[in-house]
């Protein structure tokens, strides 16, 4: 028997759904918005960032929507922001700073550095280090992301092919918020690189942390792709689609 | 997004230099377009914070009066402070002034002191004892990239909008400072000779490509910079190159070309927005009266504001002049002219004071004292200098009461012309404070009744505070709440027998 919820914080009183998924799926939730009941489903939950467990409930300490991936059964809170905050999984755009032994330090925006083991690149070994200098761009994921610790990178994926990974040659960096960059990277693709990649031939990099890697032969692309990506953030599609038009007409 | 200051990959630096050397901005600009451009008036006269692309920046304009330099005893002071809080940028530390804050005030003061386009002589009040001292304080709020230009606007808006009180020199041995407070007397402006713009070029390359207006990445990668502090007349009133790679002569002379025409269309676009913010300001110490509200409020959907101001310059003028009240609008000086001159001078006259000064708008009851920009936390007293130059209250005069009421009467019975009674038997010294005293005279006699008779003491007035008698709505509170008897038998005959020597006065007179 479900009870409907009154509001967001009566949780506990609302249940969940037949399912035994949270009723907040896909709805904006704010700090201490409780989500789900752990008494109400026995089935072994995966809580992701911006949740926490308190007893018997799962609490959202980030503002932003629940999501919910069915197939590892895991909830997490996607919000946007420009500071990020290093999750697992994450694919990432990092600047090196620093070369110690046995890693190398990348900037990735977060609350620390992030290290990355020389050895983490497809066909790497003693001898054949990558030559990665200071300031060079990595497109990297993040392995290990534990809130007391600092964050582990790797240039491989989880089979230890490289699938793209690995020093960013060329192109142009620039900074956007955390919502904008998974904007980019969602399904189906946004208006604004569809209506750009008709037109002009370039390609990019998203790093979840909020930087963008954006190349293409002509310099003008460049410049052009970057600042419609960055315009795009608060623009609906329609609006999107005109403003990326303007600026391909002034730009020609 | 970094946190610790500006975090550049390699690719981007190349980058950036590769675009410029195409003549390409990495935000789609050209290189000699300055990014957009928003100055802002805040509340207190003096307060500007421009905005530059993302770069903000607050300057605040704040006077003193203090000690001259003894070398240059009739000139006051103008000084320039910057502040450069981390919260414009995580690479400002706290404390000590880093070489670029250091250089920027330098440049700033340069270009606004040196230059002498702040006129320092009329901020003298006393020679050699008491000067205005001016402080410029200018606070970094975020920089992204060419705070010169910047802060140099900001300065030079918040001078030209600051307001300081009018003081004039009296007391007994004509040594006192008397600082009028800005509900009796309206804040006077600066005097601003011309307006120097700072303009910022960063060199890139071999120093063959220049840009103009640097954003925080370019100023990374730049190689040199250069800044030219330039007027609209073409006068170059500063020129700093610190350091950075080479630049030909050719290419510094292609700069100042660019900047003069650049200093043009900035002093356009300051002088602007300085004239928007003037007649808001005037408009919003004028409060009308009711019957006027309405249609003004119809006049007010008229989406252009400078447009606005005028339709309603035009209505109230109109209404007003019928109105008796219109001797308390002007000041008391022209109450001495004639009738028929007054109807003329009228209109003009209340256009140019509600362009340039709030009016008194109508009588006592029409004007009421918009809301004062001073605010309630105002005092005085750090306004006045050393104790040398306190300024002083004029003490009630028993002498001065008298006088009122004779001349009251005398305007009353006959419609004496004042200025007639005043030139005739009365010494020169005297004379301006008399005539002063009988238009105020005038004006209490046409405001109150007319059944005042002869016998009966009519009411005496209540001096305001500050001894400043061009204030007609002091007066007209005063007179018409107060009332003072005195006996008969005071001297009275002083303006028509001429037998009399004037009387000696002492505390109350002002020095000419």
């Amino acid at each position: 028997m479900k009870v409907e919820g009154t509001d967001d914080g009566a949780v506990a009183a609302a249940g969940v759904g037949p399912t035994g998924v949270s009723p907040f799926v896909s709805k904006v939730l704010a700090p201490g918005d409780i989500v789900l009941d752990l008494n109400s489903t026995n089935k072994v939950l995966r809580v992701g960032s911006g949740l926490r467990q308190d007893g018997d409930s799962i609490l959202a300490t980030k503002a932003g929507k629940l999501r919910f991936q069915k197939q590892s059964n895991k909830y997490w809170v996607e919000g946007s922001q420009k500071r990020y905050i290093p999750n697992v999984e994450d694919t990432v755009v990092g600047i090196m700073v620093d070369r110690r032994s046995e890693m190398f330090i990348l900037d990735i925006g977060g609350p620390a550095f992030g290290s990355l083991p020389i050895l983490a690149f497809e066909g790497a070994t003693r001898r054949n280090i990558p030559n990665l200098q200071i300031g060079a761009a990595v497109y990297a994921r993040v392995v290990n992301a534990h809130r007391d610790s600092d964050p582990e990178l790797s240039c491989t994926d989880a089979a230890g092919k490289s699938a793209g990974f690995g020093p960013l040659k060329g192109g142009f960096i620039f900074d956007c918020s955390t919502g904008l960059a998974r904007g980019l990277l969602s399904k189906p693709t946004p208006p604004v690189l569809e209506v750009l990649g008709k037109s002009l031939s370039f390609e990019i990099a998203v790093g979840l942390n909020g930087r963008v890697w954006v190349n293409a032969p002509k310099v003008a692309t460049i410049i052009t792709v970057s600042n419609a990506i960055q315009n795009a953030e608060f623009l609906s599609p329609t609006q999107q689609h005109i403003m990326v038009k303007k600026l391909l007409e002034d730009s020609q | 997004m970094s946190h610790a200051g500006l975090r550049m990959s390699t690719n981007e630096k190349e980058f950036i230099v590769a675009a410029i050397r195409e003549e390409q901005r990495i935000d789609g600009r050209t290189p000699f377009d300055y990014r957009r451009l928003q100055i802002k008036f805040l509340k207190e006269d003096g307060s500007v914070e421009v905005q530059l692309g993302q770069t903000r920046v607050l300057a605040v304009v704040k006077g003193e009066i203090t000690q001259p330099y003894p070398d240059r005893g009739n000139e006051g002071s103008l000084a320039i402070f910057t502040e450069f809080s981390p919260m414009g940028d995580p690479a400002f530390e706290p404390g000590r002034p880093s070489e670029m804050a250091v250089e920027l005030g330098r440049i700033i003061d340069r270009g606004l002191r040196e230059s002498r386009a702040v006129d320092t002589e009329s901020l003298c009040i006393l020679s050699g004892r008491s000067v205005w001292s001016i402080r410029v304080d200018i606070h970094i709020l975020d920089n992204y990239g060419n705070l010169v230009d910047a802060a140099n606007l900001a300065a030079l808006a918040a001078l030209l909008s600051y307001r300081r009180p009018e003081c004039t020199v009296g007391g007994d041995d004509g040594q006192q400072i008397i600082v009028h407070p800005p509900e009796v007397r309206e804040p006077v402006g600066l005097i601003i000779h011309h307006l120097p713009i700072a303009v910022t070029f960063a060199f890139f390359g071999d120093g063959n490509f220049q840009v103009l207006d640097p954003n925080l990445k370019e100023e990374e990668v730049m190689g040199g910079r250069i800044t030219i502090t330039i007027n609209s007349q073409g006068e170059i009133c500063a020129v700093q190159k610190g350091g950075g790679v080479g630049v030909s002569a050719s290419e510094v002379m292609r700069c100042l070309r660019i900047a003069a025409a650049k200093a043009q269309s900035m002093t356009e676009t300051l002088k602007k927005a300085v004239e928007i913010h003037e007649i808001e300001r005037a408009q919003r110490k004028i409060r009308r009266h009711p019957n006027l509200q309405n249609q003004i409020d119809t006049a007010s959907s008229v989406p252009n504001p400078i447009k606005k101001i005028e339709v309603e310059m035009e209505e109230t003028s109109e209404d007003i002049e019928p109105k008796q009240a219109l001797d308390t609008e002007r000041g008391i000086k022209d109450l001495s002219m004639s009738d028929s001159s007054r109807m003329k001078s009228t209109e003009t006259e209340v256009a140019e004071t509600l362009t340039e000064k709030p009016s008194r708008a109508g009588g006592r009851d029409l004007f009421a004292g918009g809301e004062s920009a001073w605010g309630d936390d105002v005092k005085l007293t750090p306004l006045k200098g050393s104790p040398g130059t306190r300024s002083t209250l004029f003490p009630l005069d028993s002498d001065a009461l008298v006088e009122f009421d004779v001349a009251a009467r005398a305007v009353l019975r006959g419609g004496v012309s004042s200025q007639r009674m005043s030139s005739k038997l009365v010494s020169e010294p005297l004379q301006r404070q008399i005539s002063d005293q009988i238009a105020a005279a005038a004006v209490y006699a046409n405001q109150t009744s007319p059944l005042i008779s002869e016998d009966a003491r009519p009411l005496g007035p209540i001096f305001p505070r500050v001894g400043d008698m061009d204030s007609t709505e002091e007066s007209d509170a005063a007179l018409e709440t107060k009332s003072v008897s005195q006996p008969e038998g005071t001297p009275v005959n002083f303006y028509f027998s001429g037998k009399k020597k004037p009387k000696k006065r002492g505390g109350s007179g002002r020095q000419d």
